[in-house]
């Protein structure tokens, strides 16, 4: 007997929320780089035209994000111009979710084997540590919490309300533009 | 809904006790082969540990066609690329490796080499790239510590561009691990000691990282007891086989634990510390160890008192108060230290080494962040803190 669709409509509710969650986070990795003088000194180490990918298996959706140099990144959106250096994978687009919807924090989803890496361990907890920058960044507090391992005591509200403006408003500004765009 | 989720994976056959090497012709032919290359480095077979083997084999009728005895401390693409040809050349059939890490790691790249063809060990660096199972192949450790047999990893250098490479598959897991009491029954002081710390921290890491799991926790513990009841004997009477074989068991126990539910920021300060001061990583384990728990304590305090039942017995754990559980096991594990100390002169303190620099501190620190073990590890370390845990260390 073949089995009956599932509830086509929440699937491809998530795979929507994961292809914008991918956007946002691309969108904001080109930010923080811009405006968060830690995260710059964390991708300052990576080569420079360094491309990372961040993918769902098998071929779900990614973001792309170049580093430019002295600790600069580019959103390249889904489109690598070149093969990547460094590709984090989900195994499938559930685990996805889990990650980019905070349920799961980063570390726990490569601990439950929900991800793979190819490419130079290192710079994957490179990559790793500017990610839990970026969600602490752009995430309530609550939220953000229960997606780092630890909250970084040294973030000030100040800073933190006003980055998480500028970021905010650079991926809206952006995401505008493209829809003034199109 | 709970967040719990895991894997857990280990099918190595493991051959464990009195005359266990005996069983490996048997083994070789329940696979079909007979043609084995061993492949071992000079200190084993200088330690006439090599005898056991090729008599047990001898005498159950299978020959060993070439033996390989040249395996440095730190094996290379070069060395894997000699013994393929080797194999090659002489048209064997299988792998048998005998010795401790590096010349495991070495017989599992050369596994690689010789099942998938060509010479260019690089392309098949990283996880994920083997998708067939490789040729038939045997483990026989000389030290009780790494758990390399029954781990999914390899590291050789790339000397022409001097770089690790790290290859990750469950396909690199031997067949079987053979483990025989003659085979550690002559191990030094030192390296008994060094090697036991290093499966204590695989245990007590496995346990109390991110990707702890039932099953790789009953492991760890079953590992723990082994050790804390097992070490001391052994280092007071080298010649107990009965101990020795527990301290082995307890090796592969811990082996089976952390290569399934990874370890933590003990072995990412090691790896660097051992990079960087050229330090055997027994000894750096059992530098870190305390005072990486002391550390992570309020992130790990219920599992880490729960491990005081395994380090210090049921007596200690039942009249400790549950909230002095976790403080009392990094004290037992001090108190092991200390002994380890009186018997053999490990040191304890990065000071006592004698080959750490204190304005070296900072490299290991950065080295370690970039270490991949820091990922499982229960807190989020940044560099301040790998600097503070590496200052308390130093003694
Ligand atoms: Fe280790």
């Amino acid at each position: 007997m073949l089995a009956k669709p599932l509830r086509p409509m929440a699937l491809q509710a998530r795979r929507l929320y994961v292809e914008l969650m991918f956007q946002v986070m691309g969108r904001a990795l080109q930010g923080i780089s811009e405006v968060d003088q830690a995260a710059r000194d964390e991708a300052r180490e990576l080569p420079e035209g360094f491309l990372f990918e961040m993918m769902v298996r098998p071929n779900g959706p990614s973001l792309v994000v170049e580093h430019l140099g002295g600790g600069r990144f580019h959103y390249h959106g889904d489109n690598p111009p070149r093969p990547v250096d460094l590709s984090i994978q989900f195994k499938h687009i559930a685990h996805a979710f889990l990650v980019v919807s905070f349920q799961e924090k980063t570390s726990e989803a490569f601990a439950h084997d929900r991800m793979l890496v190819d490419g130079d361990i290192s710079y994957a907890l490179r990559m790793t540590r500017i990610l839990n920058r970026l969600e602490v960044f752009i995430l309530p507090k609550l939220v953000a919490s229960r997606a780092v391992k630890e909250y970084p005591a040294n973030l000030k509200l100040p800073q933190k309300v006003l980055s998480a403006a500028r970021i905010y408003l650079k991926v809206a500004t952006q995401f505008f533009d493209t829809a003034r765009a199109s | 809904m709970s967040q719990r989720y895991y894997e857990f994976f280990c099918p190595v056959k493991v051959i464990a006790g009195k005359a266990a090497l005996e069983h490996i012709p048997y083994e070789l032919s329940g696979l079909g082969v007979g043609r084995p290359l061993l492949i071992t480095d000079k200190g084993v077979r200088a330690a006439g540990l090599l005898e056991p083997v090729l008599e047990a084999c001898e005498e159950g009728g299978q020959e060993i066609v070439t033996i390989y005895d040249d395996v440095p401390p730190d094996s290379s693409t070069h060395v894997v690329k000699d013994i393929a040809g080797i194999y090659r050349s002489e048209q064997c059939d299988s792998i048998i490796a005998v010795g401790g890490g590096s010349a495991i790691d070495t017989a599992k790249a050369v596994n690689i080499l010789v099942s998938e063809g060509g010479d260019d060990l690089s392309a098949y660096a990283g996880a994920g790239v083997l998708t067939s199972p490789l040729k038939p192949f045997f483990v026989v450790p000389t030290t009780a510590g790494t758990g390399s047999e029954v781990t999914s990893v390899a590291v050789i250098a790339d000397t022409e561009k001097s770089v690790k490479l790290p290859f990750t598959s469950s396909f690199l897991l031997p067949d079987a691990a053979i483990i025989d009491p003659r085979m550690t029954l002559t191990l030094p002081p030192h390296i008994t000691a060094a090697t036991g710390m290093d499966a204590l921290t695989h245990a007590t890491e496995a346990f109390t990282c991110m990707a702890k799991n039932p099953l790789s926790d009953a492991y760890a513990t079953a590992a723990v007891k082994k050790i804390s009841t097992h070490l001391l004997k052994v280092m007071d009477n080298p010649k107990n086989t009965d101990s020795r074989l527990e301290l082995a068991e307890a090796s592969t126990m811990a082996g089976i634990a952390f290569s399934n539910s990874m370890v933590g920021l003990v072995h990412a300060l090691g790896h660097a510390t051992g990079a960087i001061c050229h330090l055997p990583h027994g000894l750096c384990m059992s530098l870190y160890l305390p005072y990486v728990l002391e550390y992570n304590l309020e992130t790990i305090r219920e599992p880490l008192g729960e491990l005081l039942l395994y380090m210090a017995g049921p007596d200690v754990y039942a009249t400790t108060p549950a909230n002095r559980r976790a403080e009392e096991c990094i004290s037992a594990i001090r108190k092991l230290r200390d002994a380890l100390y009186q018997h053999c002169k490990l040191p304890r303190t990065l000071q006592e080494t004698g080959k750490v620099e204190q304005d070296q501190l900072e490299r290991i620190a950065r080295l370690a962040l970039d270490d991949g073990s820091i990922m499982f590890n229960p807190r989020e370390v940044t560099l301040d803190d790998a600097m503070a845990v590496l200052k308390r260390a130093w003694g």
